[in-house]
């Protein structure tokens, strides 16, 4: 029986989406990741950062305290919501921002759900998640709710089309939709194959995780907290962690594509069990978090024109550009 | 309006620049409740009140700006006497130079921080009481501000 159940829990479809990469292990990046995000804007910006919670670890623990602060709190529904959107959006968006996990593999051999399309899937399944913060501001009734959801409609735009198309050269170069099959094709990373496409999937990344500087849709000092305006208690701490929870998926796939993923594979770990031969990939991923929640601290927000024009006029034909370069790459046969 | 344009190279730098703060800091904070800013001698802080000068004019409760100066009138008592309110005083001084006989003035503690509200109301039994700093009285560390070429300002002990 205890068998049965240990073989289960440690099978790779319920300790993929659920241990690591899945539930477990986001919920304690997102705990530490806000800290690392506030002290390294702290130290950037004079000052000290959380502090009193924990101190010998100079404040390792506010995230926990903001988190239970949120769950204890009440979750107050307005006469004026439309309650069924505005209740079930946070948990639709959660859900979608976490299921990506299940296709997304740690290990050579320890790949949850096993398709070859992983990477078009994943890249669907994140691009469902503006659906629910529109429905998030259209059921909240509120002028800034509002505003944060068209300018959610607008992001999308920007970015989707450049993601896509910088995701589909990667594919090209490697002649397979499979993350897996993309780890084991690259011999030199894809950042140093393609960094074109590099660069326009690491911006097209931080404007869909809608990370500083283009936050435009939660736009704190303009429009409150945008779509999630009127939320309180733990349905605003679904919200914010929506956002990091994507940047999590998003930088295990860009490490995937292009920072050669579990390579170099430690074999004793991956002796021990499989997934732990994730190790490199999570920490290349964390790697890659902690710069990317360093650029808050260095940029301003772009304005929703700047940022439709980078998408369009810059980060779409430079990802066109990319997919050129990568067939080119393909028929003179150097990968 | 000319634009500036940003290409590859100013978002290097701005990137370089954030790296350059963050491998070394240059903190300004002043880790309050274990250290703290020695002020002058002459520093318009807490105000403290003379029992015994006072004349009871009430001039000091009329021209307070923000209502922060009330006068307190025990039951049998004559004399009303003032008290005062920090949840609402802004440090403007008016009361000090009102008062004829120097019955109030200023201190150089400034240390406005409580616990609870009601703690920042002195009726004139407590507002008799002379001011220590609650930090210091605590043993923190007095620091002073000196001027730094490269940094500005800066926090060194006194």
């Amino acid at each position: 029986m205890v068998g049965e159940i240990l073989e289960i829990v440690f099978s790779p479809q319920f300790f993929g989406p659920v241990v690591f990469p899945g539930l477990v292990t986001v919920l304690l990046v997102l705990l530490t990741i806000i800290w690392v995000e506030r002290k390294i804007a702290a130290r950037v910006q004079m000052r000290v950062g959380p502090l009193y919670v924990l101190k010998p670890l100079g404040g390792a623990i506010q995230m926990l305290a903001d988190g239970l602060r949120f769950f204890f709190q009440e979750f107050i529904i307005p006469e004026t919501v439309d309650k069924l959107p505005f209740v079930a959006a946070p948990v639709v968006a959660m859900t979608f921002a976490i299921l990506p996990f299940a296709f997304i593999p740690v290990a050579p051999d320890f790949i949850p759900y096993s398709v070859p399309y992983s990477m078009p899937v994943f890249l669907g399944l994140n691009t469902v998640i503006p659906l629910t913060i529109i429905a998030m501001a259209w059921g909240s009734n509120n002028k800034f709710s509002i505003q944060g959801g068209i300018r959610e409609a607008y992001m999308t735009i920007a970015y989707e089309a450049a993601l896509f198309t910088a995701a589909l050269a990667m594919a090209i170069t490697y002649g397979t939709l499979d993350f897996a099959e993309m780890v084991e094709a690259q011999g030199v990373p894809g950042i140093l194959v393609n960094p074109l496409s590099a660069a326009v999937f690491f911006v097209a990344m931080l404007m869909s995780a809608g990370k500083l500087p283009f936050d435009i849709v939660e736009g704190e000092q303009e429009i409150v907290a945008g779509p999630f305006t009127e939320y309180s208690g733990i349905a605003f701490g679904l919200t914010m962690g929506i956002g990091y929870v994507q940047l999590y998926g998003f930088t295990l796939a860009f490490t995937l594509m292009y920072l050669s993923g579990w390579e170099p594979l430690i074999p004793f770990l991956h002796d021990i069990y499989p997934a732990l031969g994730g190790v490199m990939l999570f920490a290349k991923a964390y790697l890659l978090m902690v710069f990317i929640v360093f650029l808050r601290s260095v940029y301003g927000r772009y304005r929703l024109d700047q940022a439709l024009r980078l998408g369009w006029r810059r980060l779409f034909p430079l990802s066109l550009l990319s997919v050129f370069f990568a067939v080119v790459l393909r028929v003179i046969g150097v990968v | 309006m000319s634009r500036r344009k940003v290409g590859l190279r100013e978002h290097v730098e701005a990137v370089a620049t954030g790296l350059k703060y963050l491998v070394k800091p240059n903190r300004i904070t002043v880790y309050y409740p274990e250290e703290t800013i020695g002020l002058g001698e002459r520093y318009r802080g807490m105000i403290h009140y003379d029992w015994d000068k006072c004349i009871s004019c009430s001039l000091c409760a009329m021209i307070c700006p923000a209502d922060a100066m009330k006068m307190y009138k025990k039951k049998g008592e004559k004399k009303a006497r003032p008290g005062i309110n920090y949840q609402r005083c802004i440090f403007c001084g008016y009361c000090v130079d009102i008062c004829p006989t120097n019955a109030l003035s200023f201190t150089n503690v400034h240390d406005v921080a409580y616990e609870s509200l009601e703690e920042m109301v002195y009726p004139p039994e407590r507002f008799v009481e002379e001011w220590v700093s609650p930090a210091e009285k605590e043993g923190a560390k007095r620091l002073k501000v000196v001027f730094d070429e490269e940094r500005g300002l800066v926090h060194v002990p006194e």
